[in-house]
């Protein structure tokens, strides 16, 4: 009897615990969402007092192509795309060389995890003038062609920079995930397939890589999710420019909603890329899960 | 954890005294005369540039009203998004800005006719009716900070050592004088093709000339577009003139044109090596000044077509700051307002504390060299229409991005000129919401 209240007792607290929590991603997270899915079916400038009622013809105009919307999307598929690839892969091998015991080791560490810990806001400014005045005396300096290509101003350059700054300033998050998981890895494992006489590379890409299926998981999920909401580094480097060469989807709904003033069908293009997001990460996720292997 | 929880709960009530706050503003009765008002004025207006000079008139204006407290906020980007919140969100400034023209009607079910009063009798007419509402029954829905001149900006010993003795009015005299500088060694133009909107500064000026072709106003030619009927290929000084005009200062200009923004252009200009510098007006002068004391600025029209004649500076008012028509206290809010613009000490704020272009009736004289440029200019040749306002922002933001893509070579003459034509209709046409 005493149990049983007890048991209640504490099944109330954690409700009363989890309440302020649940009120506040109630108020900033699902109230907006349901609601911009009825703006979504509205035509609506985000000024005046009363949205006018639509239907599906937000989404009609979105799915016919006649706005930039599907564009931006091709661009946030590519930027994604590089970034999940280049960072997990460059972080598993940075996380390697940082777990070998040498000099400084730590401090590399560090140096590595520095730009995370900025706001994507302020890299984005140290970069645009590393662009554009930085690499100018580069050139000056070295004569090479290469410093001399206009990073910013051309469409196609300008991709490349984007996604290079955006897994510039990332890395060092999946690297430090990377190391916890190397360490995790026991070493007489290693030490075991050593004695079977496997090679370091076999022993590398055939014991300690499927052993960090959950660190991977995990860096694969994060970078995916990172790279489709992609939009402040967008922002302070390139605006989108030049022309919408660097539109991304999130940089979209944004533009579309705010300085078009066509908050309906910015809503209606955040509630088709939600979609597109969730359906991309379940995948993914259960495609990754399934390959995880456990000791 | 108890002295937290103590703090929290004073934060909390100190929050919601502050929310308080303008619910008790509103019960105060207000007079004509400003000493007599009492209460609070939220001010929420762009232009973050003049906060200190506002700050300074803030201050000023206590003096005459002892019991009016002002609460004056700015931000330096993205002032439309954090309006719209604040109106969505039921706390509408009793002074806010947007743009003046077109944005005038945007805005108008939360602004208020300020035609009857009093400082419709300092207001600078050029002003004043680029803030009149375009809708039937018009009415004056804005006053501004300040006025403002656009046109090129030279370099007066870049010029002179290049041998171009007369600034250059028609296209030729343009090629014939950008051969002469390059030949001296200098770049002719510095363009911040980064920046959207340098764009609209630049076309309006074309827009204007081949308005003047047309024999209508250049309010006439946008409409026109903006309604479907024309294509802006029908106005071929706006067009093909414009195009040119862009081919050719991309080639003279930058090494890198779509990776210079304002800050860029201004230091390519400050450094002394350049002639022209684009899209600009009196608001970079302080900040050239500042990069380069020496700087000998020269201000002139834009040699658009062959005509010298249409090689004008252009001046208005392209920022409105409008009144909440639902104020809580709003004869004090007309009566800062009124007491800015017919006072003696609120009118002389405008060239001594801000340094700007009045936008009142005036013939004080300015320290800025642009402005003064700019007013000679304006009586000698008579200054342009002001084609800005005639589309909203955004479609010149889409006319930026529109225009950059040209310069980087991803679409064609036509392709850029069918952009324009269908945005220009689909964001200010009469069936855009």
């Amino acid at each position: 009897m005493k149990r049983s209240s007890m048991k209640k007792k504490k099944g109330l607290e954690n409700v009363l615990f989890t309440i302020p929590a649940v009120i506040l991603v109630c108020m900033v997270m699902y109230i907006p969402f349901v609601m911009s899915g009825y703006y979504s079916l509205t035509r609506w400038n985000g000024i005046a007092k009363q949205p006018v009622f639509i239907g599906l013809e937000n989404f009609k105009t979105i799915l016919s192509g006649s706005d930039s919307f599907l564009s931006a999307m091709w661009f946030t598929i590519r930027y994604t795309f590089f970034f999940v690839i280049v960072s997990n892969v460059a972080a598993l091998a940075l996380a390697v060389a940082l777990t070998k015991r040498f000099r400084l080791a730590n401090l590399y560490r560090g140096l590595f995890f520095i730009p995370y810990i900025m706001s994507m806001n302020i890299v984005g400014f140290i970069w645009k003038f590393i662009f554009t005045s930085g690499f100018k005396k580069f050139f000056e300096l070295t004569g090479w062609g290469f410093w001399n290509l206009s990073w910013l101003g051309n469409p196609s350059m300008a991709f490349w920079s984007v996604t290079i700054v955006g897994i510039w300033q990332s890395l060092g998050f999946y690297i430090v995930l990377y190391i916890a998981g190397l360490q995790a890895v026991p070493k007489d494992i290693i030490e075991a397939a050593y004695v079977d006489g496997a090679s370091r590379r076999q022993t590398f890409f055939k014991v300690t890589v499927p052993l960090l299926g959950p660190s991977m998981t995990t860096c694969v999920f994060m970078s995916l999710t990172n790279g489709l909401k992609v939009f402040d580094i967008i922002l302070a480097l390139t605006k989108g420019g030049p022309g919408q060469s660097t539109y991304s989807a999130t940089l979209s709904i944004y533009n579309e909603a705010f300085t078009r003033n066509n908050y309906g069908l910015g809503s209606a293009q955040a509630i088709l890329y939600f979609v597109f997001v969730l359906v991309i990460t379940q995948l993914t996720l259960k495609m990754m899960s399934r390959k995880e292997v456990a000791l | 954890m108890k002295k937290k929880l103590v703090s929290l709960v004073m934060a909390a009530a100190m929050a919601a005294s502050v929310a308080a706050l303008p619910a008790f503003a509103g019960e105060t009765e207000a007079a004509v005369d400003p000493s007599q008002d009492s209460g609070e004025i939220y001010m929420f207006i762009a232009s973050p540039e003049y906060a200190d000079a506002i700050n300074t008139l803030i201050d000023d204006y206590k003096k005459v009203a002892p019991n009016v407290t002002i609460n004056y906020e700015t931000t330096q980007n993205d002032y439309p998004t954090l309006l719209k919140a604040k109106i969505n969100s039921g706390d509408v400034p009793d002074i806010f800005s947007s743009t003046s023209g077109k944005e005038i009607d945007t805005y108008l079910e939360y602004s208020l006719d300020l035609s009857d009063q009093p400082l419709m009798k300092t207001i600078d007419p050029g002003v004043a009716s680029a803030m009149a509402s375009a809708k039937e029954g018009g009415g004056m829905y804005g006053i501004a900070i300040k006025g403002n001149y656009f046109g090129m900006i030279y370099n007066e010993d870049v010029l002179k050592d290049a041998g171009v003795d007369k600034v250059p009015e028609t296209t030729e005299e343009l090629k014939a004088a950008c051969d002469k500088i390059k030949s001296a060694g200098y770049t002719p133009f510095t363009t911040g093709f980064m920046e959207w909107w340098v764009y609209k500064h630049v076309a309006q000026h074309f827009v204007d000339a081949a308005a003047k072709a047309a024999g209508i106003s250049a309010a006439d030619l946008v409409a026109s577009i903006q309604k479907g009927e024309k294509s802006i290929k029908d106005y071929p000084i706006a067009c093909d003139n414009f195009f040119d005009f862009i081919d050719y200062v991309v080639k003279n200009g930058d090494d890198k044109p779509l990776e210079t923004d304002l800050a860029g252009e201004e230091q390519a200009f400050a450094s002394g090596k350049v002639a022209f510098m684009l899209g600009q007006g009196a608001w970079v002068e302080a900040d050239l000044k500042k990069i380069n004391p020496d700087l000998k600025i020269g201000f002139a029209g834009y040699p658009v077509d062959d005509k010298a004649e249409d090689a004008q500076v252009i001046s208005g008012s392209d920022q409105a700051l409008r009144i909440n028509k639902d104020s809580k206290n709003l004869q004090a809010v007309l009566n800062f307002i009124n007491w800015w613009y017919t006072s003696d000490e609120g009118q002389a704020w405008f060239t001594d504390v801000a340094g700007v272009v009045p936008p009142v009736k005036s013939d004080k004289a300015s320290d800025f060299v642009i402005i003064e440029q700019g007013k000679k200019l304006a009586d000698e040749k008579g200054s342009g229409e002001l084609a800005i306002v005639d589309s909203t922002d955004s479609f010149h933001q889409v006319f930026g991005e529109a225009m950059q893509s040209y310069i980087a070579g991803t679409t064609s003459k036509e392709d850029t000129i069918k952009t324009i034509d269908e945005q220009c209709a689909a964001i200010d046409g009469p069936n855009a919401q």
